[in-house]
């Protein structure tokens, strides 16, 4: 089989600088790729041109080419679990993938009971997809794409919401497929643990450039990645005379007809950094959206010793914000300097001055993009503007729905200190729910963990 | 039944009580499709729904018929009223009774519809509850931003628009993505036919209503 080849391609989207400049490299068929770099630096631009959706889906190749491999199918896997599915069902989605395949029927059962238990998600097979969580959904599509039995695997963040569990087990099951099918898989990935066990190739993509690492090089980088991964999070147990900013008395969350959270009684301190973790669907997200006052609960929430209930919505949204899993919930107008406009004039952080912001927006590398249409942004900026909006709006308490999807280490880093020099000016209180856990162990002060239909927090 | 034969049987009987004026034929198709209702588990609540919802056009339309027309014809104005519970009843078992995907897949293989239009019709059902979800997530983000939107905010409904476009393209994408190119063949999971007795109730069902409207006032 030949390989997959860019031949000296340049690509740009209509609007804006070129997202990939002179890019020449070839990937080995029947091997594993790795792609890191930072947020922006198009991984999901190269993702899309082999599988054929770029052009098709906008932008231009402005120069060179690209060979695809004659015979080759491609199946892809996207970044934001949501919008992957036609149909209701996990089951029916996959009767209508290999539908489009033209697998004779006789053949379908066993294939879509091969998908779904690879990807574990036998048990969903038959719930609807809107009822599953952003994890559940991720494995959901991947079982779909598995199914198709592809040539060529792209996966362009597919851990992104799936807990570290479940990234092991699916990390091995690609290893299984590769080694028996000879799938030929390209994933990016801006985080590297876990993936010694596939000796990938790693590619970095700098400046618009992809670098072949030697394997030496990759191998120094996976287990440095490794190592970072296993460091614990240093974490206390909140103390009894802290000040709590919300109380739960018998708080009790059901999705459905299945419960997610047991009466529980708890409270969140004031002023510091909460971590929430817990495994795909347990129903993480779903507390936050309570607190946010998004879903129904049972039991009560006080905030502030106030029942959430009572507080006006105009007033309680002065003082609780939530950063959503997507982050093009959060906008809502159409330019980055119509966004940053919105939160100036309606934000009361008293941190962020001009100055301030022009140096937050420069570190963020978001300058210079007030004309950029806020949706066009790539998967990382979308999530480092949203959360420069969130900050500036100044509320009291901020809720963090996986906040990190998609940024490099040097972003993070970068958010996380922008907080904290917020923070030195007006307190705030952060709940954060996280798979991402490297990079943000100093941030964290305490650790909730979720499991089991419970809440407890967590010391080691 | 077969859903596509259905389908027709249903546009059928709407199109010809439509050029007929029979209110007890009309009364009656209305009371078959209610007991054929009650027969599916409809629920109390719902045929208060469906009584209630149509009220307000069916009086306005018996209202202006009885007593403003130049001949004061309560008869048709009757007529009118069972006209439009007829196809509010018709519609509403023809809904209640099918799957969409069992209709997308019965219009495509027995009907040979091209797959673009049945599963882009069915995929963009299957995005109504996620509509429903995204206004409120509007409604909240803009709470959160200092802004206070209503239902007649345009904010709200150019979010609504952006994320349909959004919506629009992604599912393109996903679609496309998991195998899908228009006008290829496909193979089927579920085999839709069309059986000797589908055909036998589509001529039975059609020759009752020419009675009923032929032989009643």
């Amino acid at each position: 089989m030949k390989e997959f080849s860019f031949n000296h391609l340049s690509f740009s989207f209509t609007t804006g600088e070129p997202v990939l400049t002179d890019l020449t490299a070839s990937f080995a068929p029947r091997a594993v790729h790795l792609l890191t770099g930072p947020s922006g630096s198009g991984k999901s631009t190269i993702l899309k041109l082999i599988a054929g959706l770029l052009p098709k889906y906008g932008g231009q190749i402005t120069a060179g080419n690209l060979t695809v491999p004659e015979g080759s199918r491609s199946g892809m896997l996207f970044q934001d679990p949501v919008m992957q599915f036609a149909l209701d069902t996990p089951r029916h989605e996959l009767e209508f993938t290999l539908e489009n395949c033209q697998v004779p029927r006789g053949q379908m059962k066993g294939q879509i009971a091969t998908a779904l238990s690879f990807a574990r998600v036998t048990p969903l097979a038959d719930r609807k997809i809107t009822t599953l969580s952003g994890g559940q959904q991720q494995r959901v599509a991947l079982a779909a794409v598995v199914a198709m039995k592809p040539t060529i695997l792209l996966l362009d963040e597919p851990f992104a919401n799936v807990d570290s569990a479940n990234r092991q087990l699916i990390l091995n099951q690609l290893a299984q497929l590769n080694r028996k099918n000879k799938t030929t898989i390209i994933i990016t990935d801006h985080e590297c643990f876990g993936y010694q066990e596939l000796h990938p190739q790693v590619w970095q993509l700098r400046d618009h450039h992809l670098h072949a690492l030697t394997p030496k090089e990759g191998n120094e980088l996976l287990r440095h990645a490794d190592q970072q991964e296993a460091a614990p999070i240093r974490v206390t147990m909140p103390s009894k005379d802290e000040q709590a900013i919300v109380d739960f008395t018998d708080l009790t969350i059901r999705q459905g007809d299945s419960v997610l959270l047991t009466p529980t009684n708890l409270h969140l301190v004031k002023n510091k950094t909460t971590l929430l973790t817990g495994a795909n669907g347990v129903g993480k997200s779903t507390l936050l959206k309570a607190l946010a006052r998004l879903l129904p609960y049972d039991g009560q929430i006080n905030f502030q010793g106030t029942d959430i209930q009572k507080i006006s919505p105009g007033k309680y949204f002065r003082d609780v914000g939530l950063i959503f899993q997507h982050a093009n919930d959060q906008f809502l107008n159409v330019t980055v300097g119509e966004e940053l406009a919105l939160s100036r004039q309606h934000g009361h952080n008293p941190f962020f001055t001009r100055a301030r912001l022009q140096q937050a927006l420069s570190d963020l590398q978001l300058n210079g993009r007030e004309d950029q249409v806020v949706y066009s942004l790539s998967g990382g900026q979308k999530k480092k503007l949203q959360l420069l909006l969130m900050l500036m709006m100044g509320q009291q308490l901020l809720l963090l729905d996986e906040p990190f999807t998609g940024l490099d280490s040097q972003s993070l880093a970068t958010i996380l200190q922008l907080i904290r020099e917020s923070r030195q000016v007006l307190p705030l209180t952060i709940v954060v729910v996280s798979h991402q856990l490297s990079g943000i162990e100093d941030f964290v002060d305490y650790h909730l963990v979720m499991q089991n239909q419970q809440l407890s927090y967590q010391r080691n | 039944m077969n859903p596509s034969l259905k389908l027709f049987l249903i546009l059928f009987i709407s199109l010809e009580i439509t050029f007929t004026s029979k209110l007890w034929a009309n009364i009656i198709i209305i009371l078959v499709a209610l007991a054929l209702l009650a027969v599916h588990h409809f629920s109390w609540r719902q045929f208060c729904w469906l009584i209630a919802i149509p009220f307000l056009p069916a009086m306005a339309l018996f209202i202006t018929i009885s007593f403003f027309s130049p001949d004061r014809d309560w008869f048709y104005g009757w007529v009118l009223v069972s006209r439009i519970y007829g196809y509010v009843s018709l519609g509403t078992l023809f809904t209640a009774t099918t799957s969409q995907l069992a209709l997308a897949r019965s219009l495509e293989q027995n009907c040979h519809l091209p797959s673009k239009y049945a599963y882009g019709v069915l995929a963009a059902f299957n995005l109504v509850p996620r509509i429903r979800q995204s206004i409120n997530t509007i409604y909240m983000a803009a709470r959160m931003r200092g802004v206070t939107l209503h239902w007649w905010s345009p904010t709200l409904y150019f979010k609504a628009i952006l994320a349909a476009i959004q919506w629009s393209d992604q599912l393109a994408q996903a679609m496309e993505s998991h195998g899908f190119v228009e006008g290829q063949v496909r193979s089927f999971a579920t085999v839709i036919t069309i059986s000797k007795k589908d055909w036998l109730l589509l001529g039975g069902i059609i020759l009752a209503v020419q009675f009923l409207v032929i032989a009643l006032p």
